[in-house]
């Protein structure tokens, strides 16, 4: 079973909560989520019919920033960036590109990037943001759950911030209040709030 | 009359024509061949008393001879859609399985079969249902979903059906109203491979549904008998028509319970295959009707029963 805090599947169909609380158990280890979420609450009650899944993402990973994987050497008028992990490097390069055109970014191999020093010193690039994990971390989360949601429920109401996160769908449409409603349950059952 | 069973033999492709001569000359006939690799599978039907010789035979060839029920037989495994939801697992395990029992299956994934009040059934897959000797519904998970759905996803389809889905098999023979032909519980969406001993016998489960309902059919038939056995129909097909042998499909003619696919394009063969002599003046149009698929442009060949035709080729 998956290393959660916290997961529950709630259900008005005992088989039919059995089998769900397998499936989301499956997704999220095969799209290698469950390091990622810390609780999970889904309810599901198929006469409605309705799907609720609330939960808390354990920790976004934090921004990258070049210091975080290349080494920096500025001599002779040059600065040198040597590239530690190779993950990163097209974003990197794309931003430097955008930054101070290609005619000024020389990559004379894979591992390394090399910037005249006066653009360098003005572009504090020590510090310039390459990627943002979290970003494809909301989109996993969301994916999952249309994942291991039940297909034929296409009408849907989403929402991840900060740590929290829900997802509500359904065939029909959706009650206005569904947020506040069912989906403030669902979070007050885990012992926590939106 | 010599009575053919179905069997699948599995072996290496070293001296593998001797077996198919064999077959052959017992007067038995092949309805599929793979070659993969190193290794041949034939699913064949052959009398009754040989197999025992067919075995002895294959031994020093280190071939395996192994009854397989569904030979012969064509069987649609109805998705309600070709999403991630359904596939690979459960829809193509089962479909794979239904495979290694001899049968030839064809995937289903219907347009709007998902959901519980939206799922619909168009009249184009209904007839494409139809064209097989059995349907396997794949549903899901919730008994109430089912209950609605499923009167829906079967109108209008004749052949047998085997329902499976996660409420056990009372549950689902209690909700399904007329009853259908085959019930296999406990299985519904499963978002893993099938591989544990009590998932596998599911799986065992199923074919022993599918093979149940396929009897109960063949013995219909039996009653009243084709005018020609469809493997041998397929036999003098693959003899007379050069161009079915330059087709690439793994079964260029499928063998159904009381038909043949050919594939063919229906236009320019049609007239061709009813014209077609098979025995002392007896053409293919005397002893079957030859229609459109509603699969691709194909050819599906329905053989009228004797009583129908009063010719026994």
């Amino acid at each position: 079973m998956p290393p959660l805090k916290y997961f529950e599947v709630e259900c008005s169909d005992p088989v039919g909560g059995e089998a769900y609380k397998r499936i989301a158990a499956d997704v999220l280890q095969d799209l290698d989520l469950l390091k990622v979420f810390e609780k999970l609450h889904i309810f599901v009650d198929p006469k409605v019919p309705i799907f609720v899944a609330a939960g808390v993402i354990r920790h976004l990973p934090r921004r990258v920033r070049v210091r975080d994987f290349a080494g920096i050497n500025v001599q002779e008028g040059k600065a040198v960036l040597d590239i530690g992990d190779e993950t990163y490097l097209a974003p990197l390069l794309t931003s430097l590109w955008a930054k101070f055109g290609k005619e000024n970014v020389d990559q004379p191999d894979r591992f390394t990037v090399v910037l005249p020093e006066e653009l360098f010193a003005q572009g504090e690039i020590e510090d310039m943001v390459v990627a943002d994990p979290s970003v494809s971390i909301y989109q996993d989360v969301i994916y999952a759950m249309q994942y291991i949601a039940p297909e034929g429920f296409k009408v849907r109401r989403q929402h991840v911030g900060g740590t929290k996160f829900y997802y509500v769908a359904s065939e029909d449409t959706l009650p206005e209040d569904v947020v506040e409603t069912l989906v403030a349950d669902t979070f007050a059952r885990m012992g926590e709030s939106l | 009359m010599t009575t053919l069973v179905p069997i699948t033999y599995k072996g290496g492709v070293y001296r593998h024509d001797e077996i198919v001569d064999l077959i052959d000359d017992l007067g038995g006939y092949i309805v599929q061949k793979h070659v993969m690799a190193q290794e041949v599978v034939l699913q064949s039907f052959v009398p009754r008393d040989d197999v025992g010789l067919i075995r002895r035979i294959a031994k020093p060839l280190a071939g395996e001879v192994i009854e397989a029920p569904l030979v012969g037989t064509e069987i649609a495994v109805v998705s309600p859609s070709l999403e991630i939801h359904h596939l690979p697992h459960t829809s193509c395990d089962i479909a794979e399985y239904l495979r290694r029992a001899g049968a030839k299956t064809n995937m289903v994934g219907l347009a709007r079969g998902f959901g519980k009040r939206i799922a619909n059934l168009s009249a184009e897959e209904r007839d494409v249902i139809n064209e097989h000797d059995l349907a396997v519904y794949v549903l899901g998970s919730f008994e109430e979903c089912l209950r609605q759905k499923f009167p829906v996803l079967r109108r209008g389809v004749d052949v047998p059906i085997v329902l499976t889905g996660a409420p056990d098999r009372e549950t689902l023979t209690r909700i399904t109203d007329p009853p259908v032909e085959g019930y296999v519980g406990d299985v519904g969406r499963i978002m893993h491979r099938f591989k544990r001993p009590e998932e596998i016998r599911k799986l065992d489960e199923l074919v022993d549904e599918v093979s149940r309902a396929l009897d109960a059919r063949r013995d219909e038939i039996a009653k009243d008998p084709l005018s020609i056995f469809p493997a041998r129909l397929m036999d003098i097909l693959e003899e007379k028509v050069q161009e079915v042998s330059l087709l690439t499909h793994p079964t260029p003619v499928t063998a159904q319970l009381a038909g043949l696919r050919v594939k063919l394009p229906y236009e320019e063969y049609a007239d061709a295959l009813r014209a077609l002599e098979i025995a002392d003046g007896v053409t293919v149009g005397d002893i079957a009707e030859v229609l459109p698929s509603k699969m691709r442009n194909y050819i599906l060949i329905r053989i009228k029963p004797y009583s129908e035709t009063r010719i026994m080729v």
